[in-house]
């Protein structure tokens, strides 16, 4: 059984037939994970200012531009190990740098408010155990992470929860689209419109307080009385929800404070994104958007999407991720006249602009390691197949060596 | 799926009895239960109807892939998230200590499967909606939200 | 000397907003070859739901031009999978709908990725190559 980095549900079922050193067929694994083992067309091959080069001097090429650099930025991560981030981290200290990952424009801000408790949170397998109650808002963790329903919140038998979805849980969806969740919840999706969520919130903390809800009254009553009765609620928070309501996350706590019953668990699609959030944490206490300057100085000023608005980085490292491809257009023309430097098992669209690309290991397939599931928990991940990729975390050892 | 008076509006319409049904209508029934063969009418085998046997063979196709549950599968529609697997009755009373609280199965007497990202299915005769005592069973459609299994 | 009549009648245009999403099988494409045409065909799309076609005269299969002050992108016009009520658009997350969200976070540092208003108008062009949105 191996481990699957396709999502952060970390699914450890995973059987994968090898043959030859190839990974011929997966089993359990879901579309999505199954993709991941199957890996990508175009492999990244090394290169410095486009021409072919070898690893060594790929990764000698980089050093020397982020020590040069007068404010660099190392960036990506989610789709990195523990001991990448750790090594990223470190790079960052050395070379008084700014570290930020995609949590940045993600689930970051609900992550740290999780990291600081700011609410009640609980394990997945507390879900598959004791949850009657679910809802999924602004997720659709059936397309984002796949087997959420079936391995653990929705469909699967709990010591608690014995009899059966139908009759032991009640799963509720509250999306601006009918989603494939929202599809499975039936009678119990509420539709929104687009940025309704605050109003939905302040509306079921009316109800929950005895108070008339706004608009809506029938459903929104109905609803909180659902919510009110949970022995075991969870609110799988989506970026639907988070993007929604990123200025005023407050709202979300004070309702949580209105419901004794109920955890909040932000949903993780890559699957390492709360790792590195709880890396930073331990070394820095905050998740992202770092700048290390003797001390660690945290400022939104540091998030990517700021810093290339502002021009304020004049080189990028970017580990695992593709923000040519996730990233408002509008910011890339900086992105693009600074030198950047692309750790990645595959061709991506930074890596074809990138000054040098360092081809890595498809960790948890060709490398092994640990990584952070949704919930918090530490899970191995897997070296499958053998070859001579080097794992991001070797890379950047490498890297700064005598730096 | 087909309809009956789409299968039936192409048959020769004679109620000419050659099949072994009473009538055209009766063998449309026969074909959309996969009970007769679209080869067992002679009539529409004889050269004028080579039309209309082509767009019944069209219509029935979805349906030749069928079990004998008449569970069809569709692996371009499938996300393989397993909700089947875990939510299928005869799964978790095979399966008690895997698929049942939504773990890989571990042992193969499971109804489903997941490989390669996409459900398979087996032990077919298994199903609820098989054999003597069979019920009108919905427990892996229900869970499934892009239509990958029907029954037809 | 004719006059290309055509050429000076401007296809009307609708003020829209778009949100976005993920889907499993775009997903997939993206894992596989992000350059591909899987990925392309799924990702340069905009996803409406019957009123909004029929109010605006639009076809499954049409192409429609997206354009704000971030930018400007042809993609296909597709049906929504399931009756939505209208008012809003779909598009799967991908560099073309980042190709019109703004860098303004009022600071935040989270660009409104799934809330982005743009005009909508009917056009013959091609589909935006992903080479284009990559050029600098």
């Amino acid at each position: 059984m191996v481990t699957c980095t396709g999502c952060a549900l970390l699914c450890e079922d995973i059987d994968a037939v090898v043959e030859n050193n190839r990974i011929k067929e997966t089993r359990n694994a879901c579309r999505r994970g199954a993709a991941k083992f199957r890996g990508c067309k175009n492999r990244l091959t090394p290169s410095v200012n486009k021409k072919q080069t070898d690893v060594d001097a790929s990764i000698k090429k980089a050093a020397e531009l982020l020590k040069t650099a007068k404010s660099p930025m190392l960036f990506g991560w989610s789709n990195s190990t523990c001991e990448a981030q750790a090594k990223g981290i470190q790079a960052a200290k050395k070379l008084n740098a700014i570290i930020d990952d995609t949590s940045s424009f993600c689930q970051g801000i609900l992550i740290e408010k999780v990291l600081r408790k700011k609410f009640r949170t609980c394990s997945l397998e507390d879900i598959r155990n004791q949850a009657d109650v679910l809802v999924y808002w602004g997720s659709d963790a059936q397309d984002s992470e796949p087997r959420h329903l079936s391995r653990f919140s929705y469909f699967p038998r709990g010591e608690a929860r014995q009899r059966g979805y139908e009759e032991d849980r009640t799963a509720i969806a509250i999306d601006v689209r009918e989603s494939n969740t929202a599809k499975i919840c039936k009678g119990h999706f509420y539709r929104i419109p687009l940025k309704g969520d605050r109003e939905l919130i302040l509306a079921l903390t009316d109800a929950l307080s005895g108070k008339v809800p706004a608009y809506d009254t029938k459903r929104i009553l109905e609803l909180a009385n659902i919510l009110k009765k949970a022995e075991f609620g969870v609110i799988f928070a989506g970026i639907g929800l988070t993007y929604s309501i990123k200025d005023e996350l407050d709202i979300l706590v004070a309702l949580t404070d209105r419901l004794s019953n109920f955890h909040i668990l932000p949903m993780v699609g890559h699957y390492n994104m709360r790792g590195f959030n709880e890396n930073l944490f331990k070394e820095t206490g905050f998740v992202n958007r770092v700048r290390f300057d003797g001390k660690a100085v945290h400022d939104n000023k540091y998030a990517i999407v700021e810093a290339l608005r502002q021009k304020a980085i004049d080189a990028l490292l970017v580990v695992g991720s593709d923000p040519l491809s996730s990233l408002p257009r509008s910011v890339l023309p900086h992105l693009a006249a600074i030198p950047v430097i692309c750790i990645d098992p595959c061709v991506t669209l930074t890596s074809k602009i990138a000054t040098v690309t360092i081809p890595a290991a498809v960790s948890g397939v060709e490398s092994g390691g640990s990584a952070v599931r949704m919930d918090g928990r530490v899970i191995e991940l897997s070296k499958v197949v053998e070859n001579n990729y080097l794992s991001d975390a070797e890379i950047l050892a490498r890297m700064m060596e005598g730096a | 799926m087909p309809t009956v008076m789409e299968l039936y509006q192409l048959l020769p319409k004679t109620n000419c009895k050659k099949c072994g049904e009473s009538t055209c209508m009766a063998f449309a029934v026969a074909l959309l239960s996969r009970k007769k063969n679209i080869s067992e009418c002679t009539p529409i085998l004889e050269g004028s109807f080579k039309k209309q046997k082509e767009k019944l063979e069209s219509l029935l196709l979805p349906t030749a892939g069928a079990e004998e549950t008449g569970m069809i599968v569709h692996p371009e529609l499938c996300t393989g998230c397993g909700n089947c697997v875990v939510a299928c009755p005869v799964d978790v009373a095979n399966d008690p200590k895997g698929a049942a609280i939504g773990c890989a199965p571990t042992n193969d007497k499971v109804i489903f499967r997941v490989v390669d990202g996409k459900v398979i299915a087996s032990n077919i005769k298994e199903c609820r909606r098989f054999g003597k005592n069979r019920v009108l069973c919905y427990a892996c459609i229900d869970p499934c939200p892009t239509g990958a299994i029907e029954f037809v | 000397m004719g006059i290309d009549v055509g050429k000076f009648l401007k296809a009307p245009e609708y003020d829209i907003r778009i949100t976005t999403y993920r889907d499993i099988f775009q997903i997939e494409a993206l894992e596989q070859d992000r350059f591909g045409e899987e990925y392309k065909k799924l990702s340069a799309a905009v996803m409406m739901g019957k009123s909004d076609m029929d109010k605006m005269g639009f076809k499954a299969g049409d192409r429609a031009r997206l354009t704000n002050n971030n930018g400007s992108i042809v993609v296909e016009v597709r049906a929504t999978r399931r009756e939505e009520p209208g008012g809003i658009v779909f598009m799967m997350n991908s560099p073309w709908s980042n190709s019109l969200v703004s860098d303004d976070t009022r600071g935040n540092g989270i660009p409104e990725f799934k809330n982005i208003s743009c005009r909508i108008s009917l056009t013959k062009e091609d589909i935006t190559p992903l080479e284009k949105l990559i050029a600098f």
